[in-house]
């Protein structure tokens, strides 16, 4: 049976409750992936990050924490938010998408299970529009050694024919959305920056919460959708016909994105 | 500082030793690399012929593209051998499988392993993830601050392990090199069918036509959607967002200890090349001689603004 699960991100329950998502996302959901997949500038607070876990968990549901490239900064966020869960360590999943985030729970003593996120898909997999191909029985030694068991990758739309081989990893997809590039001067965010300064980090003031934005590039034919630091593509339409077909995936957890 | 310089032929070695490289890579088409072009002639004639001139050779052999089956992970392993015995002095290494496919050899090569940018490292943890891994440089990314960068560096001094930066002048893209997928059209389609390059910058404006709409916005910041979306489309147009890389930014890396600096644009035609060389080595040693007899703060003021009229008339040896 495929598992699903929604990711909520930086979005706190009330804030949900307050958009009135919560209670059908409860109902309809068994996992809660919340945290900052793409940018360390979205990283919730550790507190807040906790009691948002905390939250989900208490409700009987499992919860993955989306953690994004991190730069020192986010390093001593994520530090903190580790040490703080003593409580809920073993229950939560954790998604790195800097293997610095993995090296960091390791130093943490974090015991839940970790997943290769979405940003570490080509280190593993060639990801197309209709195939998914490992790169390399190496490669996927290189995560299952570090106890890196399941890995995250976006749908592109389509049913993928899987080349993965025998031992193939388990596998989240993520849907509607594909990420397809990520900076961290964003182009919707990063206040300019002169010349004669050498920036102490992004300065960045969230105002990419207030929308994504659709852009018609002239060198792309399909549309782009701008969302923080991350570009994307939309796939609305069903990618797969059956329990069947996603376990020819080796997909055994879907989780859907309401927004990029 | 020394400036390290991509090079396809062995006859580019003494011209770019001459202009002020100190240190030289390459890459062949037995070891997938992620770039265009490869040597031309045989690796060890190259190596052997930089060596007599003090210079050290890399090999990049860091694609991210390729997908190897059993016997070709072997003939990979095969072919980094033979560069080995070839004499090269160090693999700019970016995927797992190389790093998995080193770990597993009976007898790997002893050869010096520099984390490409590819694989983006960003902090501290990353850094100790690869230095375990074996590596004995990183090339950081050019989408990193230098103070963003300070605990990265104290790691890397701590383990002995070297740094090497981007030249801003010549190179650099808005998106994370490794985690872009923009110039492989694997998702979406070109409309003039090439690759797009100006993309990196954005590159709307060359064909004109953009369009930028808000969608999902958040009823309450309305007028916050209104105005991001015009920075989009400017930014779009004009070459993306602002650049944590520039002469600042090269300055603080510079007096905080990075020993290379490498020029990275593979594409270039040798003339080019050599030229960009002669520019960085004059740009290296202003901020050397500025170091030198001045103040940190007052050099660094000097060489910002020295490099803000830097029209490439100010020397690079001959």
């Amino acid at each position: 049976m495929t598992a699903k699960g929604i990711k909520t991100g930086t979005m706190t329950p009330a804030e949900l409750k307050a958009a009135g998502a919560l209670e059908a996302a409860l109902a309809k959901f068994e996992w809660f992936y919340v945290g900052a997949e793409f940018c360390e500038n979205l990283l919730p607070a550790p507190e807040r990050l906790r009691r948002t876990a905390e939250f989900f968990l208490g409700k009987d549901k499992k919860v993955c924490v989306l953690t994004p490239m991190l730069t020192e900064r986010g390093v001593r966020s994520l530090a903190k938010f580790f040490r703080s869960l003593r409580r809920c360590g073993k229950d939560l999943e954790l998604t790195v998408n800097d293997l610095g985030a993995l090296e960091l729970a390791r130093e943490c003593g974090f015991e839940g299970n970790i997943s290769a996120g979405r940003l570490l898909y080509d280190d593993l997999f060639r990801l197309q529009r209709g195939s998914l191909q490992l790169v390399s029985a190496q490669a996927l030694r290189f995560f299952t050694r570090q106890g890196v068991r399941r890995f995250e990758i976006s749908s592109t739309g389509r049913q993928l024919n899987a080349k993965l081989g025998p031992g193939a990893p388990h596998l989240t997809l993520y849907y509607p959305y594909l990420n397809i590039t990520s900076a961290r001067t964003c182009l919707l965010g990063t206040p300019e920056i002169p010349p004669h300064v050498s920036a102490a980090g992004i300065r960045c003031r969230r105002e990419c919460l207030a929308a994504s934005f659709e852009v018609k590039h002239p060198l792309i034919k399909e549309p782009l959708l701008v969302s923080g630091n991350t570009v994307f593509m939309h796939f609305p339409k069903q990618f797969y016909s059956s329990e069947k077909t996603l376990k020819a995936m080796r997909v055994d957890r879907l989780v859907y994105c309401p927004k990029p | 500082m020394k400036i390290v310089s991509y090079f396809s032929d062995a006859d580019e070695i003494a011209p770019l030793a001459a202009a002020g490289a100190g240190e030289l890579y390459c890459a062949v088409a037995e070891v997938p690399s992620f770039g265009h072009g490869v040597l031309r002639g045989p690796l060890k004639t190259a190596v052997d012929k930089a060596h007599r001139l003090g210079l050290k050779v890399n090999l990049a052999a860091n694609s991210m593209r390729r997908t190897y089956s059993g016997p070709q992970a072997r003939a990979l392993a095969g072919s980094l051998l033979k560069a080995a015995e070839a004499g090269v002095d160090g693999f700019i290494v970016a995927s797992p499988t190389l790093f998995e496919l080193f770990r597993e050899m009976k007898s790997p090569p002893a050869v010096p392993l520099h984390l490409s940018s590819v694989q983006p490292c960003f902090n501290s943890r990353t850094a100790r993830y690869f230095i375990r891994a074996g590596v004995s440089r990183i090339i950081l990314p050019g989408q990193l601050a230098p103070a963003e960068a300070a605990g990265l560096l104290r790691e890397c001094l701590a383990a002995g392990v070297e740094t090497e930066i981007f030249d801003y002048r010549f190179f650099g893209c808005v998106y994370v090199n490794g985690r872009c997928n923009l110039h492989d059209p694997i998702f979406h389609t070109f409309t003039s069918g090439t690759e797009g390059a100006s993309l990196c910058r954005c590159g709307a404006k060359t064909a004109g036509g953009l369009r930028v709409k808000p969608v999902a916005a958040d009823p309450r910041r309305a007028a916050g959607a209104a105005a991001l979306a015009r920075r989009l489309y400017a930014r779009m147009t004009c070459g993306g967002p602002p650049r944590l890389a520039n002469a600042a930014a090269f300055f603080d890396f510079y007096t905080g200890g990075v020993q290379y600096l490498k020029y990275g644009v593979r594409r270039d035609p040798p003339e080019l090349r050599l030229q960009k060389v002669r520019e960085l080595r004059a740009i290296l040693d202003l901020a050397e001689s500025l170091a030198a007899k001045l103040p940190k703060a007052a050099a660094k003021t000097e060489f910002v603004g020295r490099l803000a009229g830097w029209r490439g008339r100010e020397g690079g040896r001959k």
